[in-house]
């Protein structure tokens, strides 16, 4: 009895140990599963919004990345977000107040940018016009000497004011029939 | 495109000429050149519609009718009346230094047959009417009677073609912005009169409106970007 103890105990704490190791190891892929979703998520939002930024010169290569990342981005950087979540949960219980504070700040980022990948920034700065309304041009307060954009087809003629289109700059219009975007 | 209606939004910028994706289906489009530069419709072009960059008063008195879209209350402190002066004095991220004009020179451009050439702004607002060729199409380029508005016509009438001048000469140096009611053209081959719409008003071609050519007001180095082989208009 004695010495088939003596023989079982070391083989448990072999055992113990080996399940440590494995925990560790497996604890080590989650973590590099969750780098990579971090950068997935992030690197969808963040690296077409720095290549299309204003004022600076876009070459063509980088703006066929960001278009093809952007393209891609609502739902990748969400799956990558909720990929994220799920290996934080599974790493939380495991880990220290530090690599728990980590864990916490990469979700604060990759939640903003997979909720950024979702929304169009640049319609926050240049709200488009929802539902145009037209007036007669005996109400229209603008000076004889502003300039406007004109189009007619037949006799449906419209003007679009070029100070109006300077700031939403897309107008998405149907002129006799004809569906038209009018730009500037 | 190809008989469905898209929808247009703000989608970015490329070197400061806006990106622009349809709602239907993604597809990112160059506003200048109406072309799909990315998405499903990739390669795909929208046509372009002739259009005009005129004076209110002008186009008030072209189109009695017309109808003007309505200022939105809740951005009119965004609209600037003075938006010209601003954006020149903005910072341009592409040049092509070497060529013939500044970076934020204002041209008139267009394309025929695929040729496309340059019209300085300030060349043409002096030298108006301005008569040229391109690609074999003579061309007829006039600053309208308030100084402001331009249209580009082909001179040609009835398969003639013609050249045309300003009636009232002396008028060209008076003061731009007030509305001359006697403006008119006359063309060589006919004697008659045309209007700013290009259309004869009297003579033997009364009734008779030259072809339109599309054009575009544009900063050089935007119409230079995008047409790379273009001609610059000097004289």
């Amino acid at each position: 009895m004695h010495s088939l103890m003596s023989s079982l105990s070391p083989s448990i704490a072999q055992n113990g140990l080996a399940d440590r190791d494995v925990r560790r190891a497996s604890s080590g892929w989650i973590w590099t599963a969750f780098s990579l979703c971090a950068l997935v998520a992030v690197g969808l939002f963040f690296i077409p919004a720095f290549i299309i930024r204003p004022f600076t010169h876009q070459a063509p290569r980088p703006l066929l990345l960001a278009m093809a990342l952007h393209q891609r981005a609502p739902w990748g950087a969400l799956i990558a977000a909720l990929a994220c979540f799920a290996l934080a949960f599974l790493l939380w219980r495991t880990v220290g107040l530090w690599r728990k504070a980590l864990l916490v700040l990469t979700l604060l980022v990759v939640t903003f940018s997979a909720v950024m990948a979702r929304q169009n920034y640049f319609e926050w700065m240049f709200h488009p016009i929802a539902g145009a309304q037209f007036i007669a041009q005996a109400q229209s307060k603008l000076d004889a000497k502003e300039m406007i954009l004109a189009v007619n087809f037949g006799n449906d003629a419209r003007a679009y004011p070029i100070s109006q289109m300077a700031y939403h700059h897309v107008l998405n219009d149907v002129v006799g029939g004809v569906p038209i975007a009018v730009t500037y | 495109m190809n008989g469905r209606a898209l929808h247009f939004y703000l989608a970015g910028i490329n070197n400061q000429n806006f990106l622009m994706r349809d709602k239907e289906t993604g597809t990112w489009w160059q506003q200048i050149t109406g072309k799909a530069i990315y998405g499903p419709l990739k390669g795909a072009a929208l046509e372009i519609v002739l259009s005009d960059e005129l004076s209110f008063g002008q186009w008030r008195s072209e189109f009695p009718a017309g109808q003007v879209l309505a200022p939105l209350a809740k951005y009119t402190k965004e609209y600037e009346p003075d938006w010209e002066s601003h954006v020149a004095k903005l910072p341009v991220v592409i040049s092509f230094p070497g060529t013939e004009l500044k970076s934020r020179d204002v041209v008139i451009g267009l394309t025929v047959d695929g040729a496309a050439r340059a019209y300085p702004w300030e060349t043409f607002a002096k030298q108006s009417p301005v008569l040229d060729r391109v690609n074999g199409t003579p061309l007829l380029l006039v600053l309208g009677p308030d100084g402001k508005s331009f249209r580009v016509f082909v001179s040609r009438i009835d398969g003639r073609d013609a050249e045309f001048f300003l009636q009232a000469a002396a008028d060209a140096s008076a003061e731009p912005s007030a509305e001359k009611k006697d403006w008119a053209l006359l063309d060589t081959v006919t004697a008659s009169q045309w209007n700013f719409q290009g259309c004869a008003t009297s003579g033997p071609a009364q009734g008779k409106c030259l072809d339109r050519i599309p054009a575009l007001k544009d900063y050089w180095f935007d119409w230079r970007n995008y047409h790379p082989d273009t001609t610059v208009y000097k004289h």
